[in-house]
């Protein structure tokens, strides 16, 4: 899967690169789940309004001030 | 060297632009002395690639003129200051083999404003590989040290910039962060570190790391020299989209006033459960000082670890990628190699993952600027849950020691643009240095210089220094 995905960008991971690289894309795979989650608790209301462009708080100057 | 000389290099911006003013000093005497202290300790601390000797030594004599004729620009006028290598100024490296003839054609933004307002450039100091690549004994560039311990290295990414304070070879240097490389460093060297408003300083000509989380901003020995270098640096620029078009204040405006009755918010959440006990104890006796101040202390909830290195990191290196993929591609051989590693890494983010972030990091931005209308004034929580800085790495530590004891709590207000502010408290029991932050609202820079000034006041850390 990593070379694959690499491979879309025609890049060649090293062994060295690909022993860092396949434990990462696990743990990455791992943190989707933590995003997914965290936009389980909002109500879809909430989730409909993101994201919001960048830069990201400018746009909420005027609603806080 | 002399006492005086050693005290001299390690005075405040705000003691000595006094001294410089009522001209008992002149930019002169406190430029050869900075470049002495050079000469002698960079060899040993590593924190300049480049010195301008002869160009800053022109300008101190520019500016001992323009003085004497009571030309004062002001607070920073003759100060002698270091400069991350990722800003354009001159020949710029980014710590990278793979940029070590480039020679920028003009100053970036930030600079220009310093000469401006009469800083004087003592040369181009030390990062992490493009702002991210821990150098190690088998980099190219030798890592920078920490001045209070040579074993160990300065924290990172701007390195440079921190070391050269540390080491009483500049008074303030600008750093750049994405995910905490101002305040890390400055609490691994008990300095205050500053990331202000996302839009606050522009960032023209300064080698991106990350578009949506990249500050420009200074590591100075105190709260008032870091506001006083802020208010150099800030105000809008057209050339940087991300340039916020809001009235500058004055930073100092609150600086003494005392804080009874402010609510401190604490992000107990996000710390409590992953913070060293060391760290923590001392960090919980900074708590204390406010409560003994006259603040209320309050919890607001937030996210824990997991969400914020799930929000941070990829969105880093995603960003990264876009930037370095071309030259990863044909010239990866040149990067370090945890360099080149994140920047695959980001390859693999996908865009949907990208997006779920964003929708995070704007749910998290939101929670916070609704605490700080309601329930707090500024927010707390240490820099870091881990102790630093940790001993100069024999080779690249790879891409694992993300996610595995490595709780940094600075990238929060990355994400979320919040102004930010690492304020040193102390050393824990097996003498390393410890720091909080202070957040506040966006664009109140202010309130939280107030607030970290009022703790730096009632406690001396700022006033030491490494006997070097």
């Amino acid at each position: 899967m990593v070379i694959a995905k690499l491979a879309e960008w025609e890049i060649v991971a090293s062994e060295d690169d690909l022993a860092e690289l396949v434990p990462a894309y696990e743990a990455l795979m791992k943190s989707q789940n933590v995003l997914e989650n965290m936009l389980r608790t909002r109500s879809m209301g909430n989730a409909m309004e993101f994201p919001l462009s960048e830069p990201a708080v400018i746009h909420d100057l005027e609603r806080y001030r | 060297m002399a006492t005086d000389a050693k005290e001299l290099a390690h005075s405040s911006i705000e003691a000595l632009s006094e001294q410089i003013r009522t001209q008992e000093i002149s930019p002169v005497e406190v430029t050869q002395t900075m470049l002495a202290r050079i000469d002698e300790l960079n060899p040993k601390i590593h924190a300049y690639y480049t010195v301008f000797h002869d160009e800053v030594m022109e300008d101190a004599q520019r500016a001992e003129q323009e003085i004497a004729r009571g030309n004062y620009r002001g607070p920073l006028h003759g100060i002698p200051m270091g400069i991350k290598d990722i800003y354009e100024m001159k020949r710029t490296t980014c710590g990278s083999q793979s940029l070590q003839e480039y020679v920028a054609e003009e100053d970036c933004v930030a600079v220009k404003k310093l000469k401006d307002a009469g800083a004087l450039i003592l040369g181009k100091t030390a990062t992490y590989e493009f702002a991210y690549g821990i150098q190690s004994l088998k980099s190219p560039v030798e890592p920078v040290r920490s001045a209070w311990d040579l074993s160990r290295e300065a924290g990172g990414s701007s390195s440079g910039s921190g070391g050269a304070v540390a080491a009483g070879m500049a008074y303030a240097g600008m750093g750049s962060c994405t995910g905490g490389s101002i305040r890390w460093p400055a609490q691994c060297l008990l300095h205050v570190g500053l990331k202000a408003t996302y839009g606050r300083v522009s960032r023209r000509g300064i080698f991106p790391l990350s578009w949506s989380l990249d500050h420009p901003g200074p590591l100075a020995r105190t709260v008032k020299d870091s506001a006083l270098v802020l208010q150099g640096v800030a105000g809008y620029d057209e050339g940087d989209p991300a340039s916020a078009k809001v009235p500058v204040p004055d930073f100092t405006a609150k600086m003494d006033r005392d804080i009874r009755g402010m609510r401190i918010g604490l992000l107990a959440d996000l710390y409590e459960k992953s913070c060293d006990p060391k760290v923590l104890e001392v960090y919980n006796k900074a708590v204390d000082k406010y409560r003994s101040l006259g603040a209320e202390i309050v919890k607001v909830p937030t996210i824990g670890i997991p969400e914020l290195e799930a929000i941070e990191w990829p969105t880093l290196w995603a960003d990264a990628a876009a930037i370095h993929v071309r030259n990863i591609r044909n010239r990866g051989e040149q990067y370090n190699p945890n360099t080149r590693q994140f920047i695959q890494w980001g390859l693999l983010v996908s865009s949907a993952y990208y997006l779920l972030a964003s929708r995070c990091r704007a749910q998290v931005r939101d929670d916070l600027n609704a605490a700080l209308t309601k329930d707090c004034d500024v927010l707390m929580l240490p820099t870091a849950g881990f102790q630093g800085p940790p001993p100069v790495a024999e080779e690249s530590p790879g891409l694992n020691f993300i996610g595995s004891a490595f709780e940094i709590y600075t990238p929060i207000f990355n994400f979320t643009g919040h102004p930010a502010i690492q304020v040193p408290c102390g050393f824990d029991s097996d003498g390393l240095a410890v720091g909080f932050q202070i957040a506040a609202k966006p664009f109140d820079e202010v309130t939280m210089f107030q607030v970290a000034r009022a703790y730096e006041q009632s406690e001396s850390w700022h006033t030491m220094h490494p006997d070097i």
